[in-house]
């Protein structure tokens, strides 16, 4: 179902000394800018990068780290404390892309929506909103909680239909806490055999660095250009990119 | 008896002491002594009597509160640690009990139906109350959980930003919209001053300011005043790093509706203004066109009528002598200032809205003589002097500098009211 890494984009792209410049511009004083929703990476005229937008649902049990990963992956500071997230919260985080075989770079710009899940048992309108024009689920599961990673399967037939037209991705979080894990490697094999979906570890050191976060983003890049690649070819109407080119952005 | 840590918040169950949660300093309190202050609260109640509040000899301080006659909060500060008045935390409990309503509405907490539910719903409020308890000696100027009226920051060009809120919030099919900046109100919908409450304003500024994380967000909120039982939705929106625009509607438009159809159609030819409104904060809460005399150290002025607050308390002195004294730090200021609000309102301004409830507070009894009420009031400190006034629509709460005769406290800080007030139309 997904999409082997590295088949469509560059993987590793940061490492290489030609997208330096790329990723210049969601830095700033050697760690992530922030922007804001009427703001995206500046790029000189000439270059003409696209911002191809994607919303991205995160979902998974109370306390396995919806809004740390959302946090993480945006390159913001980490909350102290553990707090429940008593709505939707969205986070944009932009990720430049090398197409392997056009070598045309893209600017992905993921919107996570997180929403805890006590919010989502209480009011009606939450999960629907969630899931309305989604393009992609990342399903979390922790690996110090043995009931959340039980419950993967659960969640993945309860928020899906076999219809919709999503990328899903099982992300795996606090990884680093491995003398207290309750998920066997070969627990993830069986899974990943099972369901035909990738899993990703995400925990621990707080680096900031791209290294880290690189294949979980690459994948959900890659990922989801391949669907409306697939999408595009079958509808034949246009690329992909012209499809969804935003013309209203504001640049930095 | 206590720790040497500052604050403690403490919430039971009113009618069976049945301890709920506890936060602020990291040591908590012994269970038995939590049961002593449920006690002797529950005795005085047994003999008609309401206990309020309590102090030691050395600065200790507890203060309850009963809220909707379910739930019971206390809140402890020791000694040692920066002054909190008595009025700072009955009004710590009042936040927090408005916070917890905002969350999980009225009738979650009124009507218990099992104490274990509702301790797990509650933690859905600690994320507000952390940060109304880390407000109460807050050194970036919010004073808003104190006076109980939204802080600002008071804006040059704002006719604008105004336009603009006012037809973006028509899109988003609301009549509440508000367009912070690093958690101050710079603008509002009529409606957002007029049928909000002022203590809804504050915890829903709090609200946004503790999401500014996000770049959006769709949040269920109960109005403690205006809709304690029904939920309406709050969505907030950070169109640049430190600036959220917010409405409160109802079932329609969808957040992604919102986002991808209203953010860009109404807000994205304003990008300029909003990045000098950005840069103006970094430097004043007041327009660069009002100049404040070099020897002002601090200053509250607040809007009775829309109960809108203003604090100003500048970084540096520009065009002081070389020989005045330097700056006090900016956290010690704003502490002087809290107290200096807090004297001049409990025993001269308004002692009855300054009080919790209808009962007065305790050692401020001789202000009840007064035939009067006083307009002016000043006090010498050996830190600093200070000078308050009120008018029918303002109050001015003024720190100077020790340099400052005593007699020209008063035209000093008349000359400031006005010329703020001309500037910026406040």
């Amino acid at each position: 179902m997904s999409v082997p890494p590295g088949s469509i984009i560059v993987s590793d792209w940061h490492r290489f000394p030609d997208s330096r410049e790329f990723f210049s511009r969601i830095l700033h004083n050697k760690k992530r800018r922030k922007f804001g929703l009427l703001e995206a990476p500046m790029m000189p005229p000439h270059m003409n990068v696209d911002i191809v937008r994607y919303k991205v649902f995160i979902s998974g049990k109370t306390g396995v780290g919806k809004s740390a990963l959302a946090a993480r992956l945006a390159g913001l500071d980490f909350p102290k404390m553990h707090y429940e997230t008593t709505g939707i919260e969205t986070t944009v985080v932009f990720w430049p892309v090398r197409l392997k075989e056009s070598g045309r770079v893209l600017f992905f710009r993921f919107e996570l929506w997180d929403c805890g899940e006590s919010a989502i048992r209480r009011f009606d309108h939450m999960l629907p909103s969630c899931k309305e024009q989604v393009d992609a689920i990342l399903f979390l599961f922790s690996f110090t909680d043995r009931g959340s990673f039980d419950d993967l399967s659960n969640q993945i037939t309860r928020i899906t239909e076999s219809s919709d037209r999503v990328v899903k991705l099982v992300v795996g979080t606090k990884f680093d806490l491995f003398m207290h894990t309750d998920v066997t490697e070969s627990d993830v094999t069986h899974f990943q055999e099972v369901w035909g979906l990738p899993i990703f570890r995400v925990g621990g050191d707080v680096s900031a660095g791209l290294g880290e976060i690189a294949p979980l983003l690459n994948a959900l890049a890659e990922n989801l250009w391949h669907q409306d690649c697939m999408a595009a070819s079958s509808v034949s109407i246009s690329t992909p990119a012209a499809l969804r080119e935003t013309d209203s952005e504001i640049i930095v | 008896m206590l720790q040497a840590e500052t604050l403690q918040l403490l919430c039971l169950t009113s009618t069976s002491g049945v301890p709920l949660f506890s936060r602020g300093s990291a040591k908590q309190l012994p269970f038995s002594i939590i049961g002593s202050l449920n006690g002797v609260h529950m005795f005085g109640a047994g003999h008609g009597a309401q206990l309020m509040s309590c102090e030691t000899d050395r600065g200790s301080r507890v203060v309850w509160g009963v809220f909707q006659e379910s739930l019971m909060l206390i809140a402890v500060s020791c000694g040692g640690g920066p002054a909190i008045s008595e009025l700072q935390l009955s009004r710590l409990l009042e936040n927090v009990w408005n916070c917890m309503v905002l969350v999980l509405g009225q009738d979650e907490l009124a009507n218990m139906r099992n104490v274990e539910r509702l301790k797990r719903e509650l933690r859905s409020c600690y994320r507000l109350i952390d940060l109304l308890l880390e407000r109460v000696s807050d050194e970036q100027g919010f004073m808003g959980d104190l006076t109980q009226c939204a802080d600002c920051l008071l804006l040059s060009n704002s006719g604008l930003l105004q336009e603009a809120l006012d037809s973006f919030t028509q899109a988003a099919e609301s009549e509440f919209g508000c367009l912070l900046v690093h958690g101050r109100v710079a603008q509002a919908t009529e409606k957002w001053w007029s049928r909000l409450s002022s203590q809804e304003v504050v915890v829903l500024s709090v609200l946004v300011h503790s999401l500014s994380g996000a770049s959006s967000c769709d949040y269920p909120v109960f109005l403690p005043q205006g809709s304690p039982t029904v939920a309406i939705r709050l969505l907030s929106f950070q169109l640049l790093p430190g600036v959220h625009v917010c409405v409160l509607c109802g079932p329609k438009p969808s957040l992604y509706k919102a986002e991808n159809e209203l953010i860009g159609r109404f807000w994205s030819t304003f990008v300029e203004n909003l990045r000098s409104c950005l840069e103006q904060a970094k430097h004043s809460t007041l327009p660069p066109s009002v100049s404040l005399r070099w020897d002002i150290q601090a200053l509250l002025l607040i809007n009775r009528e829309s109960r809108r607050a203003v604090t100003v308390c500048p970084r540096v002195r520009s065009g002081a002598p070389s020989e005045a004294t330097p700056l006090l730090s900016s956290g010690r200021r704003l502490e002087l200032l809290r107290l200096f609000y807090t004297f001049a309102m409990t025993r001269y301004f308004n002692p009855q809205e300054a009080s919790v409830s209808s009962a007065l507070t305790t050692s401020e009894d001789f202000s009840q003589g007064f035939t009067h009420v006083p307009v002016q009031c000043y006090l010498v400190t050996d830190e600093c002097k200070c000078y308050g006034l009120q008018s029918s629509q303002h109050q001015l709460f003024l720190l100077m500098d020790l340099s400052v005769p005593t007699f020209a406290l008063r035209t000093v800080a008349t000359q400031t009211l006005s010329a703020i007030t001309a500037a910026t139309g406040f």
